[in-house]
């Protein structure tokens, strides 16, 4: 049985309502490693199915800084081609436990259904009467009705319902980095959601020495020039962005961080309260998690101001919308207020030209408080690449070039008991960044 | 009297909670010469009826891992109706004593008795070691077996320190009170099963500190408190009441033997203490002729129907525990019988249940007729609602006071037999060695 890992897939056909369990095979991690190059094989092998597949990276999960890597891979309703889109704050880490390693979802249901898979189970549930519900409604009813508020959820908002190619893969309440229309993607297979929850384990090849190189590794990254900055505000003033966090801050009530990852790459704002405050506000609802640097940044540039900006973004979470595509599509059409900008949330347009590539623009095209001694997009293709094959936060690899190749092939000897020859490396990460 | 594994929620990765720190391996026994040098494997009944807690799972966990793994499960019902006849040995781990001794009964009484003087040996820690200790209330005092008192008794009950509901149980005009709780240092007598031994450490939960009158013979005795130990009570009490007190004693009763346990020497955390407790049993079991196997199963499941009912049950489990872990973040607290129970007691036998469902994914072939496999599944179903239910109830409610105890009542009585009953599965697939042949 291979370390670090489940050992097990699940094709789950929507046709024929049947869950297939395969086991992960030696060979494929062999050739392929993990994460968005096994998806992307599996990808291949199912296209038949025009799947849409879930993983997480090889070291996703574990003790290294940053590896909350989860991943979706399909083909892309924005670009026609196939998309890695991450998956991050807590829904990797739930793609690890659940028991499976890899879940290709083929097919297409003839009802609306939601996905529950758990400790190595993959139940196809009905969703008839969640399917028009928004995000956020969705994910508390099936919260409730499995009894665990700890479920992490995948969903389709009802913008994916209706087809629209800014439909994206929600994550529980909050925007994902999926710019790729995979929401929609997802919709189209009538499924509303998958609702993860593992509560397994995962077994190291070597425990004491993997923990001893991730800490090691940690104290090394701890000197990095991000230690000590936390939220969008800062990480847009690293990548020069000088006026966002002075527009942003009268908003800005506390920082979040995904599973392990040491820079709090995400904001909360409160949209009604004071944000100072720090006794729990009264309204339901106060505010929205920013988890994308480009939506606010792009509906700033617009001339909105931050409370029409984030009011625009929460709406869109709870429509399961691509907050950052709609900036884009926007500011293509010259649109320069919030009620333009809301004129748009409805109209089922996309920007003329989705994303270039596989991998998610929502990592800054750039590094982040740090000097990799290279940069340019093959530089950024390949580190994204490496990212999504070891589950790596994407924005967190552009902060921490301690992580390099080297020390994710050792990581992987120790705690996968994986042998990477650097040639097998190479072909990889040239395989899916081209 | 109650044990508290103290579960926590776990930080993620969850682990497996509750009360096993190191869960049940498939290696080979701890206790290998002792028991190579059975002549055969000894068959043990494990009481889990009316009145026991949870620690009964601590006794299938340090059994199955010291190789004992002839095991079965008995209720009250089936000590009372000859359940005990083939068996080697009962064990009695905690819980409510008098609760133990009003389910079990006289009928209970007369047959433990009985199996015990007719060479059998019987094991009971905590509750299920007061349950045997001499009595004058009722129903205890069915089950006078053994010449010993308890020290640890009080008429003007002292203030406890911590934990009031942990302290003290009410016994007759007095109080059984508990002046500390979490691990102790015991060491051996001069004489006995583990002599010349060193002292090792075993979990109090509420059991015994014990006076022992002759022909009761001490094992052990409490020798000091440990780093871990929490004190409930004044140190100078805590000292005062147990050390030098028994805490393990052997008596005879007609040609057989009772051991009682005032610490949990089961406890899977205390390696030592269970492969002791497993050294005494051994050297106090019947030799007579090899026990009755159990008889053959009338049916057995084979191929896709054992793989539908464990895929069945890796569903129900998994459903279940999540809920209950979901759960373990309440601060609601039940009062069952003299017993305080909060949500995260459910997990332990989830847990107890979740460890053997991978055996069972593996097995080819089951020892369970249709209809019997038809209901193991459904019964998980129910408690996988009943859960959900009562979290509905809990967190919905638009009286936050209301009282959900007989729901949790009822869930923790569903919880323990669908518990017993893949338990039950498990070891009996276990083959050969449970006295039952699986078919070719």
């Amino acid at each position: 049985m291979p370390y670090l890992a489940s050992d097990k897939i699940a094709v789950i056909d929507l046709a024929t309502g049947s869950v297939e369990e395969l086991p992960l095979s030696e060979e494929l991690l062999n050739s392929r490693i993990g994460g968005a190059a096994v998806a992307q094989a599996l990808y291949a092998e199912h296209e038949e199915g025009d799947p849409l597949v879930l993983g997480a990276g090889l070291l996703t999960g574990t003790l290294l800084s940053g590896s909350s890597l989860g991943l979706i891979s399909g083909k892309s309703p924005r670009t026609g081609a196939l998309a890695h889109a991450p998956l991050t704050l807590y829904a990797g880490l739930e793609i690890k436990y659940s028991g499976f390693d890899y879940i290709v979802i083929k097919g297409r249901s003839a009802e609306p259904v939601y996905l529950w898979v758990h400790d190595g189970i993959a139940d196809i549930e009905p969703a008839a009467e969640i399917w028009n519900a928004d995000v956020w409604t969705a994910t508390q009813e099936v919260r409730k009705a499995m009894g665990d508020e700890l479920i992490q959820t995948l969903v389709a908002g009802p913008a994916a319902v209706a087809g629209s190619p800014l439909g994206q893969v929600m994550i529980n309440f909050w925007a994902s980095g999926d710019r790729f229309g995979l929401g929609s993607a997802l919709a189209a297979k009538n499924v509303k959601l998958v609702a993860l929850r593992g509560m397994g384990l995962i077994e190291i090849n070597d425990p004491e020495a993997y923990v001893a190189a991730c800490v090691g590794l940690l104290g090394e990254l701890k000197s990095g020039g991000w230690a000590g900055k936390k939220g969008l505000m800062d990480l847009a003033a690293g990548l020069g962005e000088a006026d966002f966090a002075a527009w942003l801050a009268p908003l800005a009530h506390r920082h979040r961080a995904g599973f392990n990852t040491p820079f709090a790459a995400n904001t909360f704002v409160f949209l009604e309260g004071d944000p100072k405050e720090l006794k729990e506000p009264a309204a339901p609802e106060p505010g929205v998690l920013l988890t994308d640097l480009d939506a606010p940044l792009s509906l700033m540039k617009l001339g909105l101001d931050a409370k029409e900006a984030c009011a625009i973004i929460r709406d869109c979470a709870k429509a399961g919308l691509d907050a950052a595509g709609l900036a884009e599509l926007a500011a293509a059409g010259g649109v320069k207020d919030a009620a333009g900008v809301r004129g748009l949330m409805s109209a089922g347009d996309a920007p003329a030209s989705g994303p270039a590539g596989p991998f998610s623009p929502c990592a800054p095209d750039k590094a982040a408080f740090a000097d990799f001694g290279q940069g340019g997009p093959e530089w950024w293709r390949r580190r994204m690449a490496l990212a999504y094959v070891f589950g790596l936060d994407p924005v967190f690899a552009l902060m921490s070039p301690q992580i390099d190749e080297a020390k994710l092939i050792e990581l992987a000897e120790v705690g996968a008991g994986l042998s990477i020859a650097p040639a097998t490396l190479e072909q990889v990460l040239s395989g899916l960044a081209g | 009297m109650l044990p508290s594994p103290d579960p926590r929620p776990p930080a993620r990765p969850r682990p497996a909670s509750g009360s096993s720190p190191s869960p049940p391996t498939q290696a080979g026994p701890v206790v290998g010469s002792a028991l190579a040098a059975l002549p055969r494997r000894p068959r043990l009944g494990i009481y889990c009826g009316g009145g026991a807690s949870h620690s009964w799972l601590w006794m299938v966990d340090s059994f199955e891992r010291l190789g004992l793994d002839d095991l079965c499960f008995l209720d009250e019902k089936g000590v009372a109706s000859g359940g005990l006849a083939g068996l080697d040995a009962l064990a009695v781990s905690g819980g409510d004593a008098f609760a133990l001794a009003g389910a079990l009964g006289p009928e209970g009484a007369e047959a433990i008795e009985s199996f015990v003087r007719s060479g059998g040996l019987y094991l009971g820690s905590c509750a299920g070691a007061y349950l045997c200790l001499r009595s004058s209330k009722a129903p205890l005092n069915l089950f006078n077996f053994v010449q010993a008192r308890i020290s640890n008794l009080a008429r003007e009950l002292p203030q406890p320190l911590m934990l009031a509901e942990k302290f003290s149980t009410p016994y007759g005009c007095a109080h059984v009170f508990h002046p500390v709780r979490e691990a102790v240092w015991l060491a051996p007598a001069e004489e006995g099963p583990w002599s010349g031994g060193g002292r090792f450490a075993a979990p109090l939960y509420g059991g015994p500190a014990m006076l022992p009158d002759d022909p009761c013979l001490a094992m052990a005795t409490y020798a000091d408190f440990h780093p871990r130990t929490r004190f409930l009570a004044p140190r100078e009490l805590a000292e005062a009441t147990l050390l030098g007190r028994a805490a393990a004693l052997r008596a005879p009763l007609g040609a057989g033997w009772l051991h009682l346990y005032g610490p949990h020497l089961e406890h899977p955390g205390f390696a030592e203490a269970n492969r002791l407790m497993a050294e005494a049993l051994t050297h106090d079991l019947p030799d007579g002729p090899p026990a009755s196997p159990p008889a053959s199963p009338p049916s057995w499941l084979a191929g896709e129907a054992v793989r539908g009912l464990a895929r069945q049950l890796r569903r129900e489990v998994s459903n279940s525990r999540i809920v209950a872990a979901g759960l373990e973040d309440h601060p609601v607290r039940w009062r069952i019988g003299a017993k305080v129970y909060e949500p995260a007691k459910f997990r332990v036998f989830l847990e107890a249940a979740w460890r053997r469902v991978p055996a069972l994914e593996r097995a080819s072939a089951l020892p369970l007729a249709p209809e019997e496999s038809l209901a193991l599944g459904e019964g998980w179903q129910e408690i996988t609602a009943g859960l959900r239910g009562l979290r509905r109830a809990l967190e919905d409610s638009p009286d936050p006071g209301r009282d959900t105890t007989g729901q949790a009542n009822r869930l923790f009585d569903q919880i323990k037999r669908a518990c017993v009953g893949l338990l039950t599965l498990h070891f009996a697939a276990r083959g050969p060695r449970g006295g039952i042949s699986r078919p070719h």
